[in-house]
């Protein structure tokens, strides 16, 4: 039933994804090298944005535990760095990350609202606070050194990954599970009342879209070559994406990734040019964005469609118009 | 054959016991009705028998089944479906779009194609007389359209047995006895139904069996009749003069 529903009703995204994930690929071969490099932090927030909306977007449950996610993958991969090749590291990464977010789910799903934003957060900072600790007790150090890799290799990874979140969050749209996650969203009690399994399918796709961010932090860490909690697990891993999709909008696939590359390009511009105010400027950006544009720029942009459209069919009906009673007066 | 048992069930919200005691039967192929005043605790055994509330004492059962400590996902899928007071659709979804969801989730067993899932849903949507409103959305259906699209999408579950919780409150005369000829109709195919009704007409007019809870205490049950002129009832509904 999903291969025939994606083939009768979605065949200009059958185009679509093929042809941005072939041009990403060529991306780095004709631009500019700093753009080529910008586009490692575009693909790396598109990743953690698809998965976040994987999962928050159709349930609203919002998770702020990103950061945590991708941290995990960070340390995973700065541990083992010297004795496994970083492919295997990305495996590890996210398996990691997906055991933590199943025991975050079975924990936290079944809170709601602002209990279960709270409680996402919480347990990032947790994270973040037991690896503090551990690195300065046990192991009696701040931060760790990582073996880097080459910019083409982690872009090449990076895409790899996008490549699976894009496909992956595009089936799930598709989906029966999809659907159901969208019901949950909607309402959970008559979810549950129609036979779906709500723990189940939340946590299993909650741990899922974790293990993509897990990923991710695994490639990342070869880019960063010195981490440290604070760097890891950073809080902004968890706030970015939450903007970036909602700027974006949650109702289509492309959505996050058009906020994704607008607030990328502005975070690059604003750090260059107002190095001590851009985090400012980018928490009033999120103020407006959750303020104004609650559906994102994928609705604002169909609203304006559908103004023009009016527009322009009420133009054409005065020009019939017109004519016809230049018609009658020649007559 | 007894398809819903349910056995000296209790309740407490902190102090305030909604459910006490509560003991009655469900046969095959009946249309119970279930009444009582507002906070007689009629919607907490509602929930109570669908799940969504944890049975604290007593048991259920579903076909001789121990459903008792079964989530609601799962009594669904054992052939128990219910409405709701206040109608909880699915509105960002079209109406087919509600009805294929429970189809494919109440019967997990079955993998149905595109072809059949969309006649499937067509004919239960046809049953409940809505197969004209399949591509509308939820928000733009009328009130009526709303409580036949939660039956349809309760029936896509596989139903055996339907607890429709008030699901002709806000209908118009006419509407009122469309809906009542439809639940006939679905009895006569077989269908099990338990109804919390305030709507006399409708109570009196399908149900085979009346129960009347007060207090969260069963305090009578029988046939319309019985129910009609029982004192005890109507000292409840009339006051105790009457």
């Amino acid at each position: 039933m999903l291969i025939s529903t994606i083939l009768r009703e979605e065949k200009p995204a059958l185009v679509a994804i093929p042809v941005s994930i072939v041009a990403l690929a060529f991306a780095p071969s004709v631009v500019p090298e700093s753009i080529g490099i910008s586009l490692i932090t575009v693909l790396m927030f598109a990743i953690l944005a698809l998965s976040w909306t994987m999962f928050s977007g159709p349930t609203g449950f919002v998770s702020l535990a990103t950061a945590g996610l991708f941290g995990v993958g960070v340390y995973v991969s700065a541990i083992l760095r010297d004795f496994l090749p970083i492919e295997v590291l990305i495996l590890i990464g996210g398996a990691v990350a997906s055991l933590l977010a199943l025991a975050i789910g079975m924990l936290t799903l079944r809170l709601k609202g602002v209990y279960f934003i709270l409680f996402t957060f919480g347990v990032a900072s947790l994270i973040r606070s037991s690896v503090a600790w551990w690195e300065t007790n046990v192991n009696g150090t701040v931060g760790r050194h990582v073996s880097g890799a080459s910019n083409e290799v982690i872009y090449l990874l990076l895409l790899i990954i996008f490549a699976v979140a894009l496909v992956g969050g595009f089936l799930l749209r598709h989906s029966s599970p999809g659907l159901a996650l969208q019901a949950i969203g909607e309402n959970q009690e008559a979810a549950e009342h129609i036979g779906v399994n709500i723990t189940k399918l939340k946590v299993l796709t909650f741990a899922a879209s974790s293990a993509l961010m897990g990923m991710t932090g695994a490639v990342m860490a070869t880019r960063f070559r010195y981490v440290d909690p604070s760097i890891a697990f950073n809080p902004l891993f968890s706030f970015l994406p939450v903007v970036m999709a909602i700027l974006g909008g949650l109702s289509r696939l492309y959505g996050p990734l058009i906020g994704v590359t607008i607030l990328v390009v502005l975070q690059e511009f604003l750090i260059r040019e107002y190095p001590y105010v851009y985090l400012l400027i980018f928490g009033l950006t999120l103020v407006a964005v959750v303020l104004w544009l609650p559906g994102g720029l994928v609705e604002l942009t169909q609203r304006l469609y559908i103004r023009l459209k009016i527009q322009w069919i009420k133009m054409r009906m005065r020009i019939t118009r017109f004519r016809r009673i230049r018609q009658a007066d020649r007559r | 054959m007894t398809m819903l048992e349910v056995s000296r069930v209790s309740h407490r919200f902190g102090g305030l016991k909604a459910v006490d005691n509560a003991s009655f039967g469900v046969e095959q192929g009946e249309i119970v009705g279930l009444i009582g005043p507002n906070g007689a605790g009629k919607t907490t055994i509602f929930n109570l028998i669908s799940g969504a509330l944890e049975v604290q004492e007593g048991s259920i059962t579903l076909r001789g089944e121990d459903i008792t400590r079964l989530r609601p996902d799962q009594i669904s899928r054992r052939g128990l479906a219910r409405t709701f007071q206040s109608p909880k659709l699915f509105t960002g979804m079209s109406a087919f779009e509600n009805v294929r969801l429970a189809l494919i989730y109440g019967n997990p067993e079955r993998r149905f194609s595109h072809e059949e899932a969309e006649r499937e849903v067509n004919r239960l949507m046809a049953t409940m007389g809505i197969l004209s409103d399949r591509n509308k959305r939820v928000r733009d259906l009328p009130l009526a359209g709303r409580r036949y699209l939660e039956i349809a999408r309760a029936l896509a579950t596989n139903a055996e047995m339907l607890m429709l919780d008030e699901s002709m409150a806000g209908l118009t005369s006419r509407e009122l006895k469309q809906i009542m000829g439809r639940i006939t109709d679905l009895r006569n195919r077989g269908m099990t139904i338990l109804m919390i009704e305030h709507v006399m007409e409708a109570i009196m007019g399908v149900c085979d069996r009346i129960i009347v809870f007060h207090f969260g205490t069963k305090i009578s049950e029988g046939t319309p009749a019985e129910i009609a002129v029982d004192p005890v009832v109507r000292a409840v509904y009339l006051g105790a003069d009457s």
